[in-house]
């Protein structure tokens, strides 16, 4: 079961936010500055929460885990945008 | 026809199985939380993680920092500590990684740091039994390099509180029973029953391979743990025990988190970029991946991956598949992830006894045949009721077919009734004519090459899901070329294809029609090429998408009763069959819908 986070980070050090950006790369769609959107299982919160850990200044350093509830099902009313449009991928596999 | 195969306790242990030197503490703690968490972790080298293994591992990296040498027995004075120590038994043949170690000149206090948090009695808190036992282990261990050792500490991080565990004779006692019975079960190679019903099973990491309430349903294991008889040789498996009321509970999760990628733009390269698999079309960035949210990368035709990509993909456990442009399937890359030998020694010893391989063969055409004729009954316009009765018949002949040759000619025949009727599971909305591209040759299968549109789709499709079990014989540890219905042949993923023979009307068929019917894929997917009719790219991208809109959806599993996606099914199927030739379970349940 994976659940949708928005997580977003405050980064104090510019060397160590461009590897906090390299790092949620990895997990989420980066929807803003310094604002990605996630959907995770516990075990990958977990480990993102590790990656992070490892890089961030625990006292100057801040990232923000807002949890959205349940991924699957969530309909398009958690997340809502003006301006440029939000859309949210949901396919059963990726086809380039 | 030979013997049914022999219960567990009859087995003899595997030959040529060596033994590490030493047992580790932390194996005697999963021993006595559940023998069959060892033997997959010790003896089989399987180990998945959970949100708790990962969590602990990141504490554990600030414990594990290794602090000041340990001072040997009598020589340190005062109060002192030392952090990461490992040492060992020669006597008990026990090696423990130890935490912390207090000590006050000779006398210590081993600390083990543990993630959860401790259990709550009505005398008030206590460490786990499985936590005592390796405590218990360390204190041996310590004590037989020359310490004092009369008390342990485990600390539980989630709480932070310390529970202090007491050596008593009667917990050392029980320690070392375990270590020999864990011993025992690791050289006799038999892996032990899961636990019957146990509240352990839901935290258990390892759950979706153990699938310890559906082995046990199988044997005829209640949730309240009295054993029932396995059902007889040859005697179908029943479909609704007795002991149901219990019910089958839900650990496996119902869809797979993850999702394929399929390349099908020639001339793409795929580098890597982090976590990133980034694919280029030119020099024009076309689409990233991420590697976290990939079960497997699939390059049709001529597509370039560097090795960066591939072996961050192997890293990650994510296969790579290669596939002709026309969608033959060349072969696929895997990480080193399985290390389960035993099941195929088991696999192979068991390829060569006739009697299996017929009864193996005979549940899965049985099973096939069942599920064509429920395919018709389902989506035809108006089924012939003699086609049904007849293959309802033959689905009931197979099932005591005395060869595999009858088999063959069973399954072939079935199989020309059903694609004669085929062409009437296609319709195309109200009023308008099937387009000709879809029933113009359409009198039974052809390939090789196809000569209609409906062919064409239905071998795309074959090859899909022989991918897809392919990809599950390694992952469950199976090799999928040795096979027991389709006896080996070059260059043929045999076992694949006898796991995939009931699946291929649920799945492909049933993802060709409804693409077809609900015109996601349209006469102008196609060209004629001589006699053979071709997919255009445009069509293939679609028929991808309906093919995994199939196996994404969720079905009831006939046996269990709970509802799981075609992924999932797929990798259950093949882990029961595990389980049936490890002797586990008397009979393969071959998946068939109702």
């Amino acid at each position: 079961m994976r659940n949708s986070y928005l997580v977003c980070y405050d980064i104090s050090d510019d060397k160590r936010l461009r590897r906090v950006f390299q790092i949620m790369r990895g997990w989420g769609d980066h929807l803003q500055l310094s604002v990605f959107e996630c959907q995770l299982t516990r075990a990958e919160l977990a480990e993102l929460k590790g990656e992070l850990g490892e890089v961030i200044h625990h006292e100057q350093d801040q990232v923000l885990f807002v949890d959205l509830g349940p991924a699957e099902g969530r309909g398009d009313r958690v997340i809502t945008a003006i301006g440029r449009p939000y859309t949210s991928f949901d396919a059963p596999c990726y086809v380039v | 026809m030979g013997a049914p195969l022999p219960a567990e306790s009859e087995r003899e242990p595997a030959a040529g199985r060596t033994l590490p030197d030493y047992l580790p503490a932390r194996m005697v703690n999963e021993y006595v939380y559940c023998p069959r968490l060892f033997f997959y972790e010790w003896v089989e080298g399987i180990f998945v993680e959970s949100a708790d293994t990962i969590e602990g591992k990141q504490q554990h990296r600030r414990v594990d920092r290794e602090g000041a040498p340990m001072a040997a027995p009598g020589e340190a004075e005062g109060e002192w500590k030392t952090r990461s120590v490992t040492l060992s038994s020669e006597r008990h043949r026990l090696i423990a990684r130890i935490d912390l170690i207090e000590g006050e000149g000779r006398r210590v206090t081993p600390v083990d740091y543990k993630h959860g948090r401790p259990r709550e009695t009505a005398a008030g808190l206590e460490a786990w039994p499985s936590d005592r036992t390796q405590l218990a282990v360390q204190a041996l261990i310590l004590r037989e390099n020359g310490y004092e050792c009369d008390e342990g500490i485990v600390f539980y991080q989630e709480t932070r509180q310390r529970v202090r565990v007491a050596m008593t004779p009667e917990l050392v006692e029980e320690t070392l029973k375990a270590a020999r019975e864990a011993w025992e079960t690791a050289r006799r190679g038999v892996m032990p029953p899961p636990l019957a019903g146990s509240p352990k099973c839901p935290g258990c990491s390892l759950h979706p391979v153990c699938l310890p309430d559906e082995t046990n349903w199988l044997r005829g294991v209640g949730r309240d743990g009295d054993e029932r008889q396995l059902s007889l040789f040859g005697e179908p498996v029943p479909r609704k025990p007795a002991m149901s009321e219990g019910g089958v509970r839900r650990l496996v999760s119902a869809r797979t988190e993850l999702r394929p990628a399929y390349l099908d733009t020639q001339g793409l390269r795929v580098g890597r970029s982090g976590d990133v698999l980034v694919v280029k079309d030119e020099d024009k960035v076309v689409q990233e991946l991420r590697i976290h949210d990939l079960c497997q990368l699939n390059l049709m035709g001529n597509i370039q991956v560097t090795t960066q990509a591939v072996q961050a993909l192997c890293e990650e456990g994510v296969p790579v598949c290669y596939f002709s442009r026309g969608g033959w399937f060349y072969g696929v890359t895997t990480g080193l992830v399985t290390k389960n030998v035993f099941l195929r020694q088991m696999q192979f010893r068991l390829a060569a006894e006739p009697w299996f391989c017929l009864r193996l063969g005979r549940q899965l055409v049985a099973g096939k045949i069942r599920n064509q004729r429920t395919m018709i009954l389902r989506n035809h316009v108006e089924p012939d009721a003699r086609l049904l009765a007849e293959m309802k018949r033959m689905a009931e002949v197979a099932v005591r077919a005395k060869s595999l040759e009858e088999l063959l000619g069973l399954e072939g025949n079935a199989a020309r009734l059903y694609f004669e009727a085929f062409g009437g599971l296609i319709k195309t909305g109200e009023g308008t004519d099937v387009p000709k591209v879809f029933r113009l040759d359409f009198h039974g299968r052809n390939r090789r090459p196809p000569r209609d549109a409906v062919n064409a789709l239905l071998s795309l499709g074959y090859s899909l899901l022989a991918k897809d079990l392919t990809v599950t014989c390694y992952a469950v540890g199976f090799d999928p070329m040795m096979g027991f219905y389709h006896q080996p042949r070059f260059g043929r993923p045999a076992l694949a294809l006898d796991l995939m023979e009931p699946f291929r009307p649920l799945v492909v068929d049933s993802a060709v029609i409804q693409a077809i019917n609900t015109r996601m894929i349209t006469e102008k997917d196609f060209v004629q090429a001589g006699p053979a009719v071709v997919l255009k790219p445009e069509g293939r991208k679609a028929f991808y998408r309906a093919y995994e809109q199939r196996m994404d959806t969720l079905v009831t599993h006939p046996l269990f009763e709970y509802r799981v996606s075609y992924r999932r099914l797929l990798e259950i199927q093949a882990r029961l069959l595990a389980r049936y030739m490890e002797g586990e379970i008397g009979e393969y349940p071959v998946f068939v819908t109702r």
